[in-house]
């Protein structure tokens, strides 16, 4: 992150709009903002923090302009405003973070209830993009968390060198070095790995497998039955053709031949009975499924027979619509055409007939009901005639049936029994071919059941694999995903250790050489570490560690130090801005720090009084500065303004 | 740029783990200020996404 502008609207003292611009150059990337105890600095280093994180300001009412509330009419609305402009990877951001207040009429402010926070990508045609997930966007470019060691308070800035300061240590690497950032992804990788292994032990594993096993065991079951079948069917065939044959030749033979006449006979009644019983017990079954109103009868009779007793007792009409009997009053008519008048018997009876008639709606729909139960009735009774003659065919059929098996076994019988030894031996023939049929028919009634049975099941079974490939499918992402997870979350556990070593190694490496650089008694401390624990040290001449008895102005040295070298070996753009931090310092380390610390960072924003900048310090930064600003606090309104200084 | 010296750590990783590492890290590197984030849905949709396409590169290898 670069800073490239600020502009602050009605901002604490900053009444009205002041803006400044920072210095970005290479050479010039110190931007020096002066200002007397009071005057803004602190103002302005919180409206850079709190444009971006919007935390820090808790007081609210403190941070909108008094003096703009105080020239707002009550009821008026007060507008205050953040502007932060910067740079990042090649791309150019605009922030703005703003409140608004309405003066109430007692001078206090109504603010309202939350920030608008808004950030802008600008494209390179200057169009300004709006980013929708802005608090991740920060985030990305420098999280809130790490802030503090970018932008941050010189007066504090030796928490890092306190004896008690391991942890502060410890995060700071962990937050910039994105050791959090790795350690929370590994966390999570595991996580999810064990949610999959969970669902995984959970699936059907296998289940595919079988079923295309039972899949395949029942195809070549089914194969095998339909196979028999068929060679029943051909037996039956060859069974059949060896009985025409022995009938041909049983009607070849002089004495006996009216015997095979006969059975031919027999036979052929035999299968016109059997064909019509067939047709019989079909009409039956139908009439059966059919007719199943008829269990209505009884209540349908009871129906009829109570509206007739009413229609005799009069309470409903007798089928005489009431509109006809009122045009037989209206034309003083009787039915038979004879005139009658008003007063006489049949006038009378008319009337007394539109007395007990019911209104024409439920006039109706007696009569409609009436009629309906009738049809019911009558068909009911239809089809009790047409089961009864088709039973009473049934029991016929049947008999003669019987009489003609019984004639067959007869003439089979005497064939059997010939004297002649041929005509029985083919009779006994025939009687063997016969029972084969029978048997070979049994047979294929079973296989004919046994192949509808595993047509069935290889049905369901088709079903069960095709839900079972989708599972299968399903089981081999989930397979993939445990795997992806759980080898990332293992890379990130063994690369961990190796890179956070790696890491501290360079930083401690990094601050001993910032650290010897800025500190004005070199030649007293030997070296700095940073131990697996995190502790900063700093060891003296002596070897021994010298940190507790290290001076407020050595302790913000050693800060400073630790904190230039994370910002050098991360790599990361992004600005220092430091809070008055010379405030502690004697010249020697002031003056070493503004000639090293311009080459450490990206971006130096400096918030100083006069006296932290002057002699020896001021020259050493006189050639990095690109932009200066003067805070001129105005005693008479309390308002700031940011004045550029002109640089000769 | 710390990330790329972040993914480097993981050249030597199958390309869809090093890409999983990094789409998590950017993940989490949005939610770092969050103490405890809820990132299961997103993760998740990202190894979906991820396994799906290791799954289409079997299927094609077997093809």
């Amino acid at each position: 992150m670069k800073l490239e502008r600020i502009t602050l609207e009605n901002f604490r003292q900053y009444f009205g709009r002041e803006r400044l611009d920072f210095a970005k150059d290479k050479q010039r990337r110190v931007t020096v903002i002066h200002g007397v105890n009071g005057a803004g600095k602190t103002s302005l280093f919180l409206a850079i923090n709190w444009c971006l994180y919007g935390e820090g300001a808790n007081n609210v009412g403190e941070l909108i302009s008094k003096e703009a509330i105080k020239l707002a009419r009550p009821g008026e609305r007060v507008d205050m405003s953040v502007e932060l402009d910067f740079s990042h990877d090649g791309e150019r951001y605009l922030v703005k973070r703003s409140r608004r207040g309405i003066r109430m009429m007692d001078g206090s402010v109504q603010i309202d209830s939350s920030d608008e926070f808004m950030m802008m990508r600008i494209l390179w045609d200057g169009q300004a993009q709006l980013i929708k997930n802005p608090i991740g966007t920060i985030n990305a470019i420098l999280p809130s968390n790490v802030r503090s060691y970018y932008l941050f308070d010189g007066e504090k800035i030796d928490d890092f060198a306190k004896p008690e300061a391991a942890k502060e240590v410890k995060d700071a690497i962990y937050l910039i070095f994105k050791l959090e950032t790795l350690d929370r992804a590994r966390r999570h990788l595991e996580t999810a790995a064990s949610d999959y292994r969970k669902e995984l032990k959970n699936s059907t594993s296998g289940e595919l497998i079988n079923l295309l096993d039972d899949d395949e065991r029942a195809r070549g079951e089914l194969r095998k039955k339909e196979d028999r079948k068929a060679e029943a069917a051909v037996e039956i065939d060859a069974a059949r053709r060896k009985i025409n044959d022995i009938d041909q030749h049983l009607r070849g033979i002089q004495n006996i031949k009216f015997l095979q006449q006969q059975r031919d006979r027999v036979g052929q009644d035999l299968k016109q009975r059997r064909s019509e019983l067939e047709d019989v017990q079909y009409q039956i079954r139908d009439i059966s499924t059919t007719s199943y109103f008829t269990i209505l009868q009884p209540a349908i009779d009871d129906a009829l027979q109570r509206l007739e007793e009413k229609r005799e007792r009069g309470e409903i009409p007798s089928n005489i619509r009431r509109q006809f009997v009122q045009d037989l009053i209206a034309q003083m008519r009787c039915i038979c055409g004879r005139p009658f008048t008003d007063g006489s018997p049949e006038h009378q009876h008319l009337l007394r007939l539109i007395d007990n008639t019911l209104p024409g709606s439920l006039e109706d729909d007696v009569l409609e009901i009436t009629a309906t139960l009738r049809t019911f009735s009558e068909r009911v009774g239809r089809q009790r005639n047409d089961l009864t003659a088709q039973m009473k065919r049934r029991a016929e059929l049947v008999d003669q049936i019987r009489d003609l098996d019984a004639e067959t076994d007869d003439i089979g019988r005497q064939l059997k029994d010939s004297p002649l030894e041929e005509v029985s031996s083919l009779e006994l023939q025939r009687q063997n071919f016969l029972a084969d049929i029978d048997r070979y028919n049994i047979e294929t009634g079973e296989l004919t059941r046994d192949i509808e049975g595993l047509k069935e099941k290889i049905a369901h079974l088709e079903k069960r694999i095709s839900q079972a490939r989708k599972n299968e499918r399903r089981e081999k992402l989930l397979s993939i995903k445990f795997d992806l997870t759980q080898r990332a979350a293992d890379a990130i556990k063994d690369t961990y250790q190796t890179y956070a070593n790696d890491m501290r190694l360079r930083i401690e490496a990094k601050t001993k050489e910032i650290f010897k650089l800025l500190i004005w008694k070199e030649s007293h401390f030997r070296d700095v570490h940073i131990s697996q624990d995190f502790d900063l040290e700093v060891i003296d001449r002596y070897g021994r560690p010298a940190r507790p008895e290290l001076s407020a102005g050595e302790r913000q040295v050693l800060s400073l130090s630790f904190i230039t070298a994370m910002s050098r070996i991360s790599e990361e753009e992004a600005p220092l801005v430091m809070d008055t931090p010379f405030g502690r310092l004697s010249s020697q380390p002031r003056n070493n720090i503004t000639k090293y610390v311009p080459d450490m960072a990206d971006q130096l924003v400096l918030l100083v009084t006069d006296e932290e900048l002057r002699d020896q310090a001021r020259a050493n930064l006189e050639s990095r500065i690109g932009y200066e600003y003067q805070l001129e606090f105005d005693p008479m309104t309390s308002c700031t303004s940011i004045v550029e200084v002109v640089r000769k | 740029m710390l990330r790329e010296k972040l993914n480097q750590l993981f050249t030597l990783y199958d390309p869809a783990i090093q890409t999983l590492i990094s789409e998590v890290l950017t993940l989490e590197q949005a939610y770092i200020s969050m103490e405890r984030p809820h990132i299961k849905e997103p993760i998740d949709q990202i190894v979906s996404r991820l396994a799906s396409k290791e799954l289409e590169r079997i299927d094609e290898q077997k093809d």
